[in-house]
C-alpha cells in the first residue's frame, strides 16, 4: 500500500467525524465552558469553580443524588423480572408469542403516554385505591403520587416494569440462541428446573445481563427524566421527593435562569456517565470474543 | 405564569390540528403571507396566550390582517421557552420588534439584560395606564409593558354547597374567623370546605399570591424577603404557611388535594365537590354559565394587618418592545393599534374574555356574575399580584414544595418558614448580580 492510500479510508469518513464533532463536540466543549462562567443570556463573566463549589455545597442537589441512588435499587428487580419471565416464556406455554408482544409494549409506547395513564391510576382516588377499598384493604391505599414518602417508589415500580421489557426480549433472544441440548442433558442428569435455570442458562447468559446491568444503571442514572417529570408533577414533588439530577439541571436551566449551573451538573453526570460506560464496552468486548470463541 | 385553564385535547381535535397544520405548511408555500400583503415595514411579533387564552390566535391573525401601516409577522412561542428564546435572540441581536411578556419578574430579568426599552416616548401615555400593565412592569421609574388581556386573581366559592350547609350564599365569608367558622358547617354537612389539586405545584403559588398580601404594606416589602432585608422566618412572613397548616390539621381541606393537579382541582368547585377555592378570572365566565350563574367570587379572608390584606389582586399579561427592534415606533404604533375600541371588543369577541384596558366597554358582557367580578377586580383599586416578584430559583426549590409538603402534612408552616429563608439566602449566593437589581427593583415598588 503506497503512503497516500493510507489516507483514504480517514478521508472517507472525515466527513461524519466533522458532523460529529460538530454536533457532539461543539456543545460538549460549550458546556465545559460554561459550568466555569455565571451565564446570563448567551455569555457571561469567568468565575473558575464557583458554580461547582454552589452546587456541591446545594443540600437539593445531594438530595437528587440520593433520589438517584435509590433508584438502582431498580436495577436487580429489573434484572429478576426481566429472567423469570424471559424464562417462563422460554418454556413455550401456550400463546407466548402473544405474551411475548404484550410484555414489550410498555416499551415501545412513549413514556409521557403511560405516565399519564399511570397518573390517573394512582391517583389518591383513582383505580387502584378503589379497588384497594373495595377489598377493605384500606391501609394500603396510599396516596402513590401525593406523599412524599411514597411517590418516588412509584416512580421506581413504573421504572421496572417499563424498562423491564427491553431486559426479557433480550433475555428472551439470548436464550432462545443457547445450545438446546446443554438443558437437555441437565434435564436427563435429573437437574430440577432451578438448578437448570441456575448452572446452566443464567452462566450462558451472563454477557446478555452484565450488558443489561450496565445499561439500566445508565438509564437510572441519566435517562429518568420523563418518568419524574410526568409523575412528580413537572417539579420533582411532592416537594422535592422525586427530584433527580436531570431534572435538577433541566430546572437550572429553563426554569431558574442559571445556565452555568446547569452546565456545571451536566459536566459531573457527563462524567459519571463516561465512567459507566467503559465497562459497558469491555462487557461487549468480552462477548465479541465468546462469539469469535 | 399562569397555566392553560381550559385542558384537554381530544382525539378529534388533534386530528384536525393536524391536518389544519398539514393544510397550512402547503399552503404556506402557495400564497403570500397575511402579512406580506400589507405596506410599511416588517414587524416581527412573538407571542404566547393560545395556550392560556384559545381564541387569541384568531385576534391576532384578525389584528395583523386589518393593519395597513406595517406588515406584521406574528409568531406562537412555545410556553417552555417564551422567556428563553427572547433572551437568546435579543442577545444575538435578533429579537423581535414586539415581544409577549409574562408580568413582574419574568419579564424584568431581561430588563436588568438590557433586552427591553422603556416604552414611554413610544407608546402614548393614556394607552399605557389604561392598559393595566400593574406596578410590576415598572423599573427604574419607566414601564416596559403593556398590558394585552386581564388576569384577575381570585377566589370562587359554589354557592348552592353553601346553602346546603346553611351558610349565607350570597355573603361570602370576609374575614378568617368567619370563614374558619364557614369550613365547620361546610365540614359537618359532609362538604370539603377548601382545597383543589397541589400535585403540580401551581395550587402553591396562588396561594403563596393571595396569603403573603396579607402581612406587607407594599409590594416592596415583599422583595426584602429575598434580598434579605426582611426574614421569612419572622411569624408575620411565614403566617400564610401557618394558616395552611391549620386548614390541613381542621380536615378542611380536600383528601385528593396532593394527587390532584391545578385545573382538575378547580373543576371540583363548580362540580360541588368542593365548596372553595383558589381562581382566576377567565374561568369564571365559562364556571358561572356551567352553574347557572351560582359561583361566587371573593378575595381571600382577612386575617393579616398589612396594608394589602383584602384587596382585590389584579395581574395583566402584556406586550413590550426590545431593545434591538429594528421598528420600535412602528411597533409601537401597533401596540397601541391593539388597544383601540375595535381591537378590545375584537379581543372579548373571539375569546369571550376581557382584555387589559380600564376603557373596555362592559355593556357586551351580560353575565351579571362576570360583571360583578370585573367591576371589583378590574375597575376598583387593586394591588399586584405578588407571586410574580418570586425569583426562579425560589419558586422551584421553596414555594411549590413548601406549599406541598405542608398540604400533606409533611412539615409546619414553621418550618416553611424556615426553608424559605434557606432558599432566599442560597438565590442570594446564587445570583449576586441579580439581588442588585432586586434592590433598586424594590425602591419602584414602595420597599
Amino acid at each position: 500500500m503506497n503512503h497516500s492510500a493510507r489516507f483514504v479510508p480517514y478521508l472517507y469518513v472525515a466527513p461524519l467525524v466533522a458532523l460529529l464533532l460538530f454536533v457532539f463536540g461543539y456543545p460538549l466543549v460549550r458546556i465545559f465552558e460554561f459550568s466555569f462562567k455565571m451565564v446570563r443570556g448567551i455569555d457571561g463573566p469567568w468565575i473558575g469553580w464557583r458554580n461547582y463549589d454552589l452546587v456541591l455545597s446545594q443540600p437539593l442537589f445531594w438530595e437528587s443524588v440520593q433520589h438517584n441512588m435509590l433508584l438502582l435499587v431498580a436495577v436487580p428487580f429489573m434484572v429478576g423480572w426481566s429472567l423469570l419471565i424471559a424464562v417462563v416464556l422460554y418454556e413455550r406455554l401456550k400463546g407466548w408469542k402473544l405474551y411475548r408482544v404484550v410484555l414489550f409494549l410498555p416499551y415501545i409506547l412513549a413514556i409521557p403516554i403511560i405516565a399519564v395513564i399511570m397518573k390517573k391510576i394512582f391517583q389518591f382516588n383513582g383505580p387502584v385505591n378503589e379497588v384497594l377499598r373495595w377489598l377493605s384493604l384500606d391501609f394500603l391505599a396510599l396516596d402513590w403520587i401525593g406523599s412524599s414518602d411514597v411517590a418516588l417508589w412509584t416512580v421506581m415500580m413504573l421504572i421496572i416494569w417499563r424498562e423491564s421489557a427491553l431486559g426479557i426480549i433480550l433475555f428472551l433472544a439470548r436464550l432462545l440462541s443457547l445450545d438446546e441440548s446443554l438443558i437437555e442433558s441437565a434435564k436427563l442428569e435429573g437437574a430440577s428446573w432451578w438448578q437448570r435455570l441456575w448452572y446452566v442458562i443464567v452462566p450462558q447468559m451472563k454477557v446478555v445481563i452484565e450488558f443489561y446491568v450496565v445499561t439500566s444503571v445508565i438509564t437510572i442514572l441519566s435517562a429518568v427524566f420523563s418518568y419524574v417529570f410526568m409523575i412528580g408533577g413537572g417539579r420533582g414533588g411532592p416537594g422535592t421527593s422525586t427530584m433527580v439530577v436531570e431534572l435538577y439541571i433541566f430546572n437550572a436551566l429553563i426554569r431558574t435562569s442559571l445556565p452555568g449551573i446547569a452546565s456545571a451538573v451536566s459536566v459531573m453526570l457527563f462524567l459519571v456517565s463516561l465512567l459507566l460506560i467503559v465497562p459497558l464496552f469491555a462487557v461487549r468486548r468480552r462477548a465479541n470474543e465468546e462469539e469469535m470463541g | 405564569m399562569k397555566r392553560n385553564w381550559r385542558e384537554g385535547f381530544s382525539r378529534r381535535e388533534l386530528l384536525k390540528t393536524s391536518a389544519g397544520l398539514g393544510a397550512g405548511v402547503a399552503l404556506n408555500g402557495l400564497l403570500p403571507s397575511t402579512a406580506a400583503r400589507a405596506a410599511g415595514p416588517d414587524l416581527n411579533m412573538w407571542w404566547w396566550g393560545e395556550q392560556e387564552l384559545p381564541g387569541l390566535k384568531a385576534v391576532v391573525d384578525d389584528a395583523v390582517k386589518s393593519y395597513t401601516a406595517a406588515s406584521v409577522k406574528p409568531m406562537l412561542q412555545d410556553t417552555a421557552v417564551v422567556i428563553s428564546q427572547f433572551q437568546t435572540a435579543a442577545a444575538a441581536g435578533e429579537a423581535p420588534d414586539i415581544q409577549f411578556l409574562w408580568n413582574g419578574i419574568y419579564h424584568m430579568e431581561s430588563v436588568w439584560l438590557g433586552y427591553l426599552q422603556p416604552l414611554e416616548g413610544l407608546v402614548s401615555d393614556q394607552v399605557i395606564k389604561d392598559s393595566s400593565p400593574t406596578l410590576l412592569s415598572r423599573f427604574g421609574g419607566k414601564t416596559y409593558r403593556v398590558g394585552w388581556y386581564a388576569l384577575p386573581m381570585i377566589w370562587i366559592y359554589n354557592k348552592d354547597l353553601y346553602d346546603k350547609a346553611g351558610l349565607d350564599a350570597d355573603k361570602a365569608p370576609a374575614t378568617w374567623d368567619e370563614f374558619l367558622a364557614a369550613c365547620e358547617k361546610l365540614k359537618s354537612a359532609g362538604i370539603a370546605p377548601l382545597g383543589g389539586g397541589i400535585q403540580d405545584g401551581y395550587w402553591g403559588e396562588w396561594y403563596f399570591g393571595h396569603a403573603i398580601a396579607q402581612n406587607v404594606d407594599s409590594a416592596g416589602e415583599v422583595i426584602g424577603l429575598f434580598t434579605g432585608e426582611r426574614d421569612f422566618r419572622e411569624p408575620k412572613y411565614h403566617e400564610h404557611w401557618v394558616k395552611l397548616e391549620e386548614l390541613k390539621k381542621a380536615g378542611f381541606l380536600n383528601a385528593d388535594m396532593s394527587s390532584t393537579e391545578l385545573y382538575p382541582g378547580i373543576d371540583l368547585i363548580p362540580a360541588g365537590k368542593i365548596a372553595a377555592g383558589q381562581s382566576v378570572g377567565a374561568r369564571v365566565p365559562k364556571d358561572s354559565e356551567m352553574t347557572k350563574g351560582r359561583i361566587g367570587t371573593m378575595v381571600m379572608p382577612v386575617y393579616g394587618k398589612g396594608k394589602l390584606a383584602g384587596k382585590p389582586i389584579f395581574d395583566s399579561q402584556g406586550l413590550g418592545i426590545p431593545t434591538k427592534a429594528k421598528n420600535p415606533k412602528d411597533a409601537a404604533a401597533f401596540l397601541e393599534y391593539l388597544q383601540s375600541p375595535e381591537q378590545l371588543k375584537l379581543l372579548h369577541d373571539k375569546t369571550g374574555w376581557i382584555p387589559a384596558n380600564t376603557n373596555f366597554d362592559l355593556s357586551v358582557i351580560t353575565d351579571p356574575v362576570v360583571v360583578d367580578m370585573w367591576k371589583r377586580w378590574g375597575q376598583s383599586e387593586n394591588i399586584p399580584y405578588l407571586a410574580n416578584l418570586v425569583p426562579g430559583q425560589f419558586y422551584e426549590q421553596a414555594l411549590l414544595p413548601s406549599a406541598q409538603q405542608v398540604v400533606e402534612g409533611k412539615i409546619t408552616g414553621e418550618e416553611a418558614g424556615e426553608l424559605a429563608y434557606k432558599v432566599a439566602k442560597e438565590w442570594r449566593d446564587f445570583n449576586p448580580d441579580i439581588v442588585e437589581n432586586y434592590k433598586k427593583w424594590s425602591t419602584d415598588l414602595g420597599g
